[in-house]
């Protein structure tokens, strides 16, 4: 017997020998990602030391689909459906930006009302992004009920858009020159009645969701950003504004109208998730009142679209124009050698600027922070791989 | 700690509320949603399209000239449309092609509508379109010719009791 047991107390020597532990052994490498366990279309690893992430490394470009090359083989019309697709959800904004940069190169006066309309639909958009990203928020803290109001919600404005530009989604709307149509009869109303209700059920969501304890305790505190580093790291849009910084490219550089439109930029000083998560939303409200006033200031009639050569074509130059989107400042660099297609269309997105200041955040944190970091970030893969 | 409780109160209340609401859910094949007129329209005109539903294309057979235009612009963007011999006569249309529309691959983006210059594409509500082949999603110009059923009634109504599909 007394054998046996010395056998095995050796060979567990020798087995504790082989698997001897190092620093490296303590950790342990996990893969989230790319394919949707809380992560959308990326991919990013991380290391823990028990709980605590203590590395941690984004890997963008699971969808990246050239999008910017394939501009170069199409003419400025052309490139309208296929540009909206990175995100669809806010295919008004994404096609803004570049209407507004081909109209410079172009030279193309846009009529006041197709000014006003387009400034609507980009609002009606931002709220069907902000209200999908928030249904998105929810369900990865555990909040399904905060999943399924947001998507529910959204229809109202999703109606909105389909009566506004024909589609629900992916709407072609803005086009250099204006937008393609003038609104249908009645929609004005239809609108009005639309936001406000809107407006009592943002209410429900503070009760439900911003106040609920259980909300806070996940995100209050969590993946603290300074304004020094936000500055630093070159964020922007809600994560930004939730450092304690009021930038806001409708104020700061505005665009068609928005100078005559009175609002707040709305902003957090904290930095932390639940500013992050509060900023959108806040956003909503403001943008609710920017869509009443727009509907109020609105020339009653008037053209909404110039005239427009088929093949629009301007002389050789350059031009870099950015709008506010969902997710920050959306801009579009195209240049032209003046033929109808362009030379070179480069997109800068808010979210591969955003998603830059993940790694900051996770490590130090604890690994079931993971979601509520990552979410309150305002990411769109497919935006940020193009 | 000392707000939680009422924090917790409020939110189960504000959740419970809605058993006493109306359902939001549209039930969508009993029931379908009502849209704007008859569909996306354009005026070369006036160079500007009538709102209206981007759904599956109509062709006015009495108005195609075979100009080819719907083609040419949809060929960087889905290649969607392609054009064919029909067995028809017609002054206007010597070559007697017309458009035949592959709604595998069509993006509904409507700037073929845009690009005909004689009133002769418009798009409908009908975007009811599965087929159980890949072949059958090809829409021949005598297809595409007839004009869709659509019986969509249903409007948003925003009452007291919340808003519902009806």
């Amino acid at each position: 017997m007394e054998n046996l047991d010395e056998k095995f107390n050796e060979t567990i020597k020798m087995g504790l020998e082989i698997v001897k532990e190092t620093e490296e052994d303590r950790l342990m490498t996990l893969s989230v990602g790319p394919q949707h366990p809380g992560s959308g279309h990326f991919r990013f690893t991380i290391k823990v030391d028990g709980d605590y992430i203590v590395y941690c490394d984004p890997d963008p470009g699971y969808v990246h689909r050239g999008e910017e090359k394939m501009c170069e083989y199409r003419n400025y019309i052309q490139n309208i459906p296929h540009l909206e697709r990175p995100v669809i959800h806010d295919s008004t904004n994404i096609t803004y930006s570049y209407s507004l940069a081909v109209e410079e190169l172009t030279n193309i006066q846009v009529p006041l009302r197709g000014q006003y309309i387009r400034a609507l639909a980009s609002e009606l958009n931002r709220q069907v992004y902000t209200l999908y990203w928030l249904g998105i928020y929810g369900i990865f803290l555990g909040h399904s009920t905060m999943f399924m109001w947001p998507l529910g919600d959204r229809e109202l404005f999703i109606d909105l858009l389909e009566a506004l530009t024909g589609a629900r989604v992916t709407h072609a709307f803005n086009i250099p020159g204006g937008v393609r149509n003038d609104m249908p009869e009645g929609f004005k109303d239809r609108c009005l009645r639309q936001v406000a209700y809107f407006e009592k059920r943002l209410v429900e969501y503070e009760d439900i969701f911003y106040n609920n304890p259980l909300f806070r305790q996940r995100t209050e505190g969590v993946g603290i950003l300074t304004k020094e580093d936000a500055i630093k790291l070159g964020v922007t849009g809600s994560v930004l504004r939730a450092s304690g910084i009021p930038f806001d490219v409708r104020k700061a550089e505005p665009y068609d109208i928005y100078n005559e439109i009175d609002f707040k930029v709305q902003y957090m000083k904290t930095g932390d998730s639940f500013a992050r998560s509060m900023v959108p939303f806040l956003d909503m409200r403001e943008s609710c009142q920017i869509i009443r006033t727009l509907l109020d200031k609105m020339p009653q009639s008037g053209e909404v679209r110039a005239k427009l050569q088929p093949n629009p074509k301007g002389p050789a130059g350059e031009s870099y124009k950015r709008v506010e989107s969902g997710r920050g400042a959306l801009g579009y660099y195209i240049v032209s050698d003046g033929t109808p297609k362009p030379y070179r269309v480069k997109l800068s997105v808010g979210s591969f600027r955003n998603i830059l200041a993940l790694p900051y955040l996770l490590i130090g944190s604890k690994l079931a922070d993971m979601p509520s970091i990552y979410w309150s970030l305002n990411y769109w893969p497919v935006e940020a791989d193009r | 700690m000392t707000n939680s409780a009422g924090g917790f109160i409020k939110a189960i209340e504000s959740g419970s509320k809605h058993l006493l609401l109306k359902r939001f859910t549209l039930r969508y094949p009993e029931k379908k949603l009502k849209f704007v007129g008859d569909g996306y329209q354009f005026d070369p005109k006036r160079g500007v399209g009538i709102a209206g539903s981007r759904g599956r294309h109509i062709l006015f057979h009495d108005k195609c000239t075979g100009c080819q235009l719907c083609a040419i612009a949809c060929e960087g963007i889905a290649e969607a449309i392609g054009m064919v011999k029909v067995n028809e006569q017609w002054k206007h249309n010597k070559k007697a092609i017309m458009p035949q529309i592959d709604y595998g691959k069509c993006v509904f983006c409507g700037l073929c509508v845009d690009a005909c210059p004689f009133y002769a594409l418009y798009m409908t509500n009908d975007y009811e379109l599965s087929s159980f082949t890949k072949e059958h999603l090809i829409y021949t110009p005598s297809q595409l010719g007839i004009k869709p059923k659509y019986d969509g009634d249903v409007e948003l109504k925003i009452g007291k009791r919340g808003a519902d599909h009806g």
